[in-house]
This record gives C-alpha cells, sequence and structure tokens, in this order.
C-alpha cells in the first residue's frame, strides 16, 4: 500500500516538474543571447546574412520557420534558397536550432525582425569593432587568454577548458568542443569572429559567457592569436589521448604498488603485536 | 518525445525524483531497519583476494568524488587552479588514475564475489544490480575523462552552476543540453545510483565507524581452549 502510494507521488513529481518548465524569456532577449553572434538587423553580414526586410526575400514566412525548427534538415534536403544561405556562410557550419526553439518562438522572432527592420537604427544592428592591425604584443596576450595563464576579467573559464589549438602544449587542449586552429577561416574573418565572440552562441557556451562576458580587449587579442593560427595543421588528439591514458595507467599502477608496499604484512603485524601483548608465552 | 521535453525529464524532474527518494528512504530505513545499515562484511568468508579488490576500489571512489564534490562546491578555485596547462594536466591525470583504480578494484571486486562459491550465496540481486551501475558509471566516468577532456575545467564552469541551480530549485537545464551523449549518460546514472543509495549496501558510507580512528585496537579471539 505504501509502496503504491510513494510510486504514485514520485510519477506525479516527474509529471508536475516535467510540464511545469516554462521557457519565459522574451523575444529581444532570446536574439540578443542566441542570434546577434551571427546576424544583424541592419549592420551588415557577419558569419550569418543581415537580417534586415526578412519578410520581403523570396521565401515566405512558413519556410522561415520550418528553416528555423531545424536549418539542418532544410539545407540537407537540397532547398536551393537554403544551399545559397550555406554556401555563402562558408559552407562549412550549419546554424543551430536556437534553445527550446518552438514553431511560436519562430514567429515572435520573425516578428522581432520584420519590428526591427522599419527602425532607422535597430538595437541588433551589432557592435564596431576595432580595426587596428594586429602586434606581436596582442597575439601573445591572446594565447595567454586562451591557456588561462591570464583569466578572463569577468571569470569566464579559459578556452583550452574546451577547446585546443595547433600549438597547445603537451597533452593538447579540451576536447568538448573543436579545435579552434581554424576558427577565423570557419566564422569568416575577423568582423564575424569578433562579434560571435560577444556572445557565444552554442548551446554549451552561451550558459557560460551569458553571465561573464569578454571585453572587447580580450576579445580583440584573442581575434589576434586566432587569425595568426590559420592556415597551421590543427592538433592530432588521438596521439594526446593515449598519452594520456598512459600516464593513468602509470598513476594507477603506482597507486597499487604504493598500497601493497603499506600493507605488506597486513595479514600479521597488528594482529600478532595485540596477541603478543594479551597473552605472553601463549605461543612459539 | 522532443529533445527538449527529454532533457527536462533527465535534468530536472528525474534528479528531483532520485534526490527526494534518497532523503526519505534512507530516513525511513534508518528509523523502521536501523541494523541494516551495514555493508555486510565478506572479509571472513575469503581473505586472499579481499584486499586486493576492496582497497583500490575504496580508494579510487572515495578520492574521485571527492573530487567531483570540490569542484561542485568551489568551481572558482578548482578554475583557478587550473589557469595553468601543467596545474589541469596534474589534475587530469591524477583524477584519471584514481578513476582507474576505481575500475581495478570494482571489476576485483564482481569477479571476487562471482567465483568464490561462499560470497556468491550472500550476494543479492540489489548488489548485482548496484555492481553493475558502478561499473557502467565508472568506465562512463573514464570514457569521459578521455574523450571529452578537460573535465575539471568544465565541470567547474557547466556542471557546478547545474547542479547549484537544483539545489536552489530554480533548475537550468540550459547547462547540460548540448553536453555529448556520454557525459549526460554519466549525469543521469549519477542521479540514479543516488536514487538507488537507500535501497543497497550503499548505506554503509552513512555509518562509517569513525571511531576506529581513535580508539584503541582491539583483538578479537577464540575464548575456549584449542
Amino acid at each position: 500500500m505504501s509502496r503504491s502510494i510513494m510510486l504514485r507521488g514520485t510519477v506525479v513529481l516527474a509529471v508536475v516538474l516535467t510540464a511545469t518548465m516554462a521557457d519565459a524569456q522574451d523575444s529581444p532577449d532570446y536574439f540578443r543571447q542566441n542570434c546577434m553572434n551571427c546576424h544583424t538587423i541592419g549592420g551588415g553580414r557577419l558569419t550569418g546574412p543581415d537580417l534586415k526586410d526578412l519578410s520581403k526575400r523570396r521565401v515566405g514566412r512558413d519556410w522561415m520557420i520550418d528553416f528555423l525548427l531545424n536549418p539542418k534538415a532544410v539545407i540537407d534536403a537540397g532547398d536551393s534558397y537554403a544551399q545559397e544561405i550555406f554556401d555563402a556562410s562558408g559552407g562549412k557550419v550549419y546554424m543551430p536550432v536556437g534553445p527550446g526553439m518552438t514553431k511560436q518562438r519562430a514567429e515572435d522572432l520573425l516578428d522581432l525582425i520584420d519590428a526591427e527592420s522599419k527602425l532607422e537604427k535597430s538595437q541588433f544592428k551589432g557592435r564596431q569593432f576595432s580595426n587596428k592591425p594586429f602586434t606581436t604584443a596582442d597575439r601573445k596576450r591572446g594565447r595567454q587568454i586562451f591557456e588561462g595563464t591570464q583569466q578572463l576579467k569577468a571569470g569566464g573559464a579559459s578556452c583550452i577548458s574546451c577547446h585546443s589549438m595547433h600549438d597547445t602544449p603537451a597533452l593538447g587542449g579540451g576536447r568538448l568542443g573543436p579545435d579552434l586552429t581554424e576558427v577565423v577561416t570557419r566564422l569568416k574573418g575577423r568582423k564575424s569572429l569578433s562579434a560571435w565572440l560577444v556572445a557565444p552562441g552554442t548551446e554549451t557556451m552561451q550558459p557560460i559567457f551569458k553571465g561573464h562576458p569578454m571585453s572587447d580587449d580580450e576579445i580583440h587579442s584573442l581575434v589576434a592569436y586566432f587569425e595568426a593560427s590559420a592556415g597551421k595543421s590543427p592538433s592530432e588528439p588521438s596521439a594526446n589521448r593515449i598519452a594520456l591514458l598512459l600516464m593513468g595507467l602509470v598513476g594507477a599502477a603506482g597507486l597499487v604498488f604504493v598500497f601493497d608496499s603499506l600493507w605488506k604484512r597486513r595479514f600479521h603485524n597488528v594482529r600478532r603485536q595485540l596477541v603478543d601483548v594479551s597473552s605472553p608465552g601463549d605461543h612459539p | 518525445m522532443s529533445q527538449h521535453f527529454l532533457d527536462q525529464f533527465l535534468f530536472v524532474a528525474l534528479p528531483y525524483v532520485c534526490l527526494f527518494t534518497f532523503l526519505l528512504v534512507t530516513v525511513a530505513r534508518y528509523r523502521m531497519q536501523s541494523y541494516s545499515y551495514s555493508s555486510l562484511s565478506s572479509q571472513f568468508l575469503e581473505n586472499e583476494h579481499h584486499f586486493w579488490a576492496v582497497v583500490p576500489f575504496h580508494y579510487g571512489i572515495l578520492v574521485v568524488t571527492a573530487g567531483h564534490l570540490i569542484a561542485f562546491l568551489i568551481p572558482r578555485t578548482i578554475l583557478a587552479w587550473n589557469s595553468h596547462p601543467l596545474r589541469l594536466y596534474v589534475l587530469e591525470v591524477s583524477a584519471l588514475a584514481f578513476g582507474l583504480l576505481t575500475l581495478v578494484g570494482l571489476v576485483g571486486v564482481i569477479v571476487r564475489r562471482f567465483s568464490n562459491t561462499k560470497i556468491r550465496t550472500v550476494t543479492t540481486f540489489t548488489d548485482w544490480l548496484l555492481f553493475a551501475m558502478l561499473l557502467l558509471q565508472t568506465i562512463s566516468g573514464i570514457s569521459v575523462a578521455l574523450f571529452h577532456p578537460w573535465g575539471s575545467a568544465w565541470f567547474a564552469s557547466n556542471l557546478s552552476p547545474y547542479l547549484w541551480s537544483i539545489f536552489k530549485l530554480g533548475p537550468d537545464v540550459t547547462y547540460v543540453a548540448a553536453m555529448p551523449h556520454m557525459v549526460k549518460f554519466h549525469i543521469v546514472l549519477a542521479f540514479l545510483t543516488i536514487g538507488f543509495f537507500p535501497f543497497t549496501r550503499l548505506v554503509h558510507v552513512l555509518v562509517i565507524p569513525n571511531p576506529f580512528l581513535w580508539r584503541k585496537p582491539q583483538v578479537v579471539r577464540w575464548y575456549r581452549k584449542r
């Protein structure tokens, strides 16, 4: 009886908790956090196209909604307009599905883009970045930020936690995210990469940097380092992985050796001494 | 079932169900079956392989679990420690070594229980299920360490805020939504193990005989003449 009540209570709790997780984020915030890293409204092209007057493009609103719900599926289905956009973005990186994207969310975003397109200057026109040439000091500082020896001012995690570069030392960088040696090429140059780093748009990076954004100065240095790395060969993950495994195995074997040394006479010494004390002369 | 709904179920509903089960059943079992709070040592039944199974397993899992707990409690300190690649590598290699030690010990525990008739007799279905869960958890943890480095860093930046969001009753699944499948599996199995905890021999963790550390040693002997 009590088991049955507990089971029912558990099921009800699970259903209620799951059903009540509503996404309350409004459209401008959503656009700022998820779209601005690749798009502007009236600020020119970044990795993705400028979205000003989106509703006047040759595809209709239904197409836009389908695309927002699953860009990869539309591109892979051979749609000519989707292919055109994909090729213009470099033909390598698919637009990700926005977090918690629904048909209603897509409708709201399209309404927002329409409204912003009518303004002389949209709030999503994008930030202006310095065009000054990169120096050796910029590149050096960028590498320090990447590897973490110079920590990000707002407390964001260093890039090496999840990414690798062609010249990351010893065991290499993290592998949760991609190798960034060619990131300047993938994201279509300095301006697009800088805009992307203002609010990194992947689902993994977004929550980290939402509360810990990088400063313009830090972005400048990182882009300098990334630009200098373009064209180099990315790091080799399998060699680093084997080295890590071997080091771990050596460490584990060393620990087993330590245990054996510490307790070599584990079957004898403690008990023998205690028996000696409690009954002297009771054994040979 | 959409990915969004599945994530909400696995990383919001399931953790709460497991944590509440852990809290309620742990207390209920202690109140109703206090004497069942034990790991039911099998050392008297077999003492030859016992050491090589239990000692590596316990030292391994204690250190690895403590590492997860520290990264959860003081993530900024872990990130500060990792701010030099050499220190990051030292931490990761050490964690992997203790993870492998856990695996060696756990495989030893399972083989010993399976191969010795006397011990197999006192091993319950719940024990076998627990061993299977711990084995999968250890293997997935080692896989994550090898294939998705550097866990100590991204645990501190992504999983610690997610776990805090659970405890603060404002679950934020965005921190884990895009994690690789192996990482998600490791998280889900961790919560399932926490939920399963009060039904298993794992409860002995809560009644560690701490006085062993300071009381005088005792020797147990036969009273009669042999």
